[in-house]
C-alpha cells in the first residue's frame, strides 16, 4: 500500500449561499487544487447526499466533473448519508493507496437553505429506517431520544451538553467562513426554543449550504493521512444494541487508529460531528479522547476548548461552521490540514496529530480519519 | 386488555423484532414469526415541536422495551407523567400504535400470563404493583 498524503485543501464559505451546487463545489475544488499546485487530476471522487431531491439533478459525478472542466477524468459519486465527504475521502484514499492513481481530488457539496424547513428535514429524514420513519422520527427525533436516555442514564447535565453549543460557537467566530460567527452564552442556549424535547434550538447544527475539497496524492507532502477507518449499525434505532453510544463510531476509531499504528493519546486536535451538542460528548467517549463518562465535565472545565488540553471543532463544528451535509466530512479534513500545516489565523492549535470523526444518518456509516504532520 | 403485536424472533441470537423482519439485522438468517405482548418499559422519548411534513406539532414518539424483549418506536398522546422506566401499554388506533399508562388490571394480567409457577406469579403481581405505587407517586405530582 502507497502513502496517501494530503497535497491541497479549501473550501467555500458555509451558510446561505445563492450559487449553484454544482459552481460550490467546483470553486471548492479548483482551490484545493491551486493549493496543491496541481493543474489536473487522474481522477475525482464526488461526495453528495441526495442532490436529486435538495437540486433536482441527478448523475452528479458527470455534473460536478464536467462543470469544473473535467469532462474527461474519470468521476464517480460516493454516499453514506450525512458522512458522505467522509467516504468519499476513504474512496480517494483508496485509489492513491493501491496505486489506481497518482492525484485524485475529492470534492463534496449539498446546497439546502433554498428549501423549507420541514421539507429538507423530512429529506434528511429518509436516511432513518422506514418504519420509525412513518412515525414521525427525523434526526432531531433521533438524536432526542439518544439525549434524553444520556442524561438519565448516565447523568450527563444540561450545562455540559449546552457548553459544547457555547464552545463551537466561540470557535465559529474566529472562523471567517462558518456559518455562525457569533458567540453565544449558556444562558441563550439553555432558554432557546424546544425542538425535541430535551434538545433545544442551540443544540442543534444549522441547514447550511457550501463546499469542500481535498487534493490526494502519492506524492510526499506535509500532512500523511495516517488511518481512515469505517463503522457501521443496524438502521433501526429499536436494534442498537446501545442507546447511549454508537457501536459505528468505536469501531470506525478502533480500524483508523489500527491502520495508523498509534491510539487516541497522540491526538492533538479533533474535528467532531457535532450535528447535535450531545454527540460531540458521545464521539469523544466513543473514540477513546476521554474516558467514559467524563467528556462533558471535561467540556465544562474547559480541557476541550481552543486553549484546552485537547481543542475539540477549532472550526466551529457542525454547529458553528455549519453542515452542508456531503461537505462536512471533508470540511472537516480542510480544517485538520490548515491547522497541521500551521496557517489558520486567530485559532491555530499547536498539533502534530489531528483526527476527523463523521456520522452517517442516525449512526449508520461513522468515520475517523487521522491526518499527521511529516 | 393487552394487545398482542406481530414480531419475529432470530433463530440465531435471539434477538425479537416488531414489527416483524424478514432478516435478522445482526445475522444473514431468516427470523421466524412470533409475537409478544403489547406492554413494556419506556427507554427513552422525545416531544418534537418541529415535525417533518406529514405530521401536527407536538408529536409525542416513545421507544419502548416490550415485556418480549423487542424493542418498538410507536406514538402517544402525551408524554407528561412518562419517565424513563415507566411501564406502558401499546394498542393500534387504525394501522398506527399508540403508547398509553399501562393500568393495574392490565399489569395483573400481563405478568399472570408471563409468569410459570405460581409462586413465580404471585411475586411478579406484588413487585408489579409495589411499582405501579412507585409510579402512581410520581404521577401524582402532575
Amino acid at each position: 500500500m502507497h502513502d496517501v498524503w494530503v497535497a491541497g485543501a479549501d473550501m467555500t464559505r458555509i451558510g446561505r449561499l445563492s450559487e449553484p451546487l454544482a459552481d460550490l463545489m467546483a470553486v471548492a475544488a479548483h482551490a484545493a487544487l491551486r493549493a496543491a499546485d496541481r493543474e489536473r487530476p487522474d481522477a475525482i471522487v464526488v461526495a453528495t447526499m441526495n442532490p436529486e431531491e435538495f437540486v433536482g439533478d441527478g448523475n452528479f459525478a458527470s455534473n460536478v466533473a464536467t462543470h469544473m472542466g473535467f469532462a474527461d477524468v474519470p468521476v464517480l459519486r460516493v454516499e453514506t448519508a450525512t458522512s458522505s465527504g467522509a467516504a468519499a475521502l476513504y474512496a480517494g484514499f483508496a485509489q492513491v493507496a493501491s496505486g489506481l492513481a497518482h492525484t485524485v481530488v475529492v470534492v463534496g457539496g449539498e446546497k439546502m437553505t433554498h428549501l423549507p424547513t420541514p421539507k429538507v428535514s423530512e429529506l434528511i429524514g429518509r436516511s432513518i429506517d422506514p418504519y420509525e420513519r412513518s412515525y414521525g422520527t427525523t434526526m432531531p427525533a433521533f438524536a432526542a431520544l439518544v439525549t434524553r436516555a444520556l442524561m438519565s442514564r448516565h447523568g450527563v447535565g444540561e450545562r455540559e451538553i449546552a457548553q459544547v453549543a457555547v464552545k463551537n460557537h466561540a470557535n465559529g467566530a474566529r472562523n471567517p467562513l462558518a456559518h455562525f460567527r457569533s458567540e453565544v452564552t449558556m444562558d441563550v442556549v439553555l432558554e432557546s426554543r424546544m425542538v425535541a424535547d430535551p434538545l433545544r434550538l442551540y443544540h442543534c447544527c444549522p441547514i447550511s449550504d457550501g463546499a469542500a475539497a481535498v487534493v490526494l496524492t502519492s506524492d510526499r507532502t506535509t500532512v500523511r493521512v495516517a488511518g481512515i477507518g469505517q463503522g457501521t449499525d443496524a438502521l433501526a434505532l429499536r436494534h442498537r444494541e446501545s442507546l447511549t453510544s454508537f457501536r459505528a463510531t468505536q469501531a470506525a476509531a478502533a480500524a483508523a487508529f489500527g491502520m495508523a499504528g498509534f491510539g487516541p493519546e497522540r491526538v492533538d486536535v479533533a474535528e467532531i460531528h457535532d450535528a447535535f451538542a450531545p454527540f460531540e460528548l458521545i464521539s469523544l467517549e466513543d473514540i477513546g479522547l476521554f474516558p467514559p463518562g467524563k467528556a462533558g465535565s471535561a467540556t465544562l472545565d474547559g480541557e476541550t476548548a481552543l486553549d484546552g488540553r485537547l481543542p475539540i471543532n477549532p472550526s466551529g463544528g457542525l454547529k458553528a461552521r455549519g453542515h452542508p451535509l456531503a461537505a462536512t466530512g471533508l470540511a472537516q479534513i480542510v480544517e485538520c490540514v490548515w491547522q497541521l500545516n500551521g496557517s489558520v489565523p486567530r485559532r491555530q492549535v499547536s498539533c502534530s496529530v489531528a483526527l476527523a470523526q463523521s456520522i452517517g444518518g442516525p449512526g449508520t456509516n461513522n468515520w475517523v480519519t487521522l491526518l499527521e504532520a511529516r | 386488555m393487552i394487545e398482542r403485536l406481530a414480531a419475529s424472533r432470530c433463530p440465531e441470537c435471539g434477538l425479537v423484532a416488531a414489527p416483524a423482519a424478514r432478516w435478522c439485522p445482526r445475522h444473514p438468517i431468516e427470523m421466524a414469526r412470533t409475537s409478544v405482548p403489547g406492554a413494556g418499559e419506556v427507554l427513552s422519548f422525545t416531544t418534537l415541536h418541529s415535525p417533518p411534513e406529514g405530521f401536527r406539532s407536538p408529536l409525542h414518539i416513545a421507544l419502548v422495551e416490550l415485556a418480549g424483549g423487542a424493542r418498538f418506536i410507536c406514538h402517544g398522546a402525551e408524554t407528561v407523567g412518562l419517565r424513563i422506566g415507566s411501564w406502558v401499554a401499546i394498542e393500534a388506533v387504525g394501522n398506527v400504535y399508540y403508547f398509553s399508562h399501562l393500568g393495574t388490571l392490565d399489569r395483573v394480567r400481563l405478568f399472570w400470563s408471563r409468569a410459570g409457577h405460581a409462586g413465580e406469579r404471585m411475586s411478579a403481581i406484588a413487585r408489579s404493583l409495589a411499582k405501579r405505587a412507585w409510579k402512581g407517586r410520581i404521577r401524582a405530582e402532575r
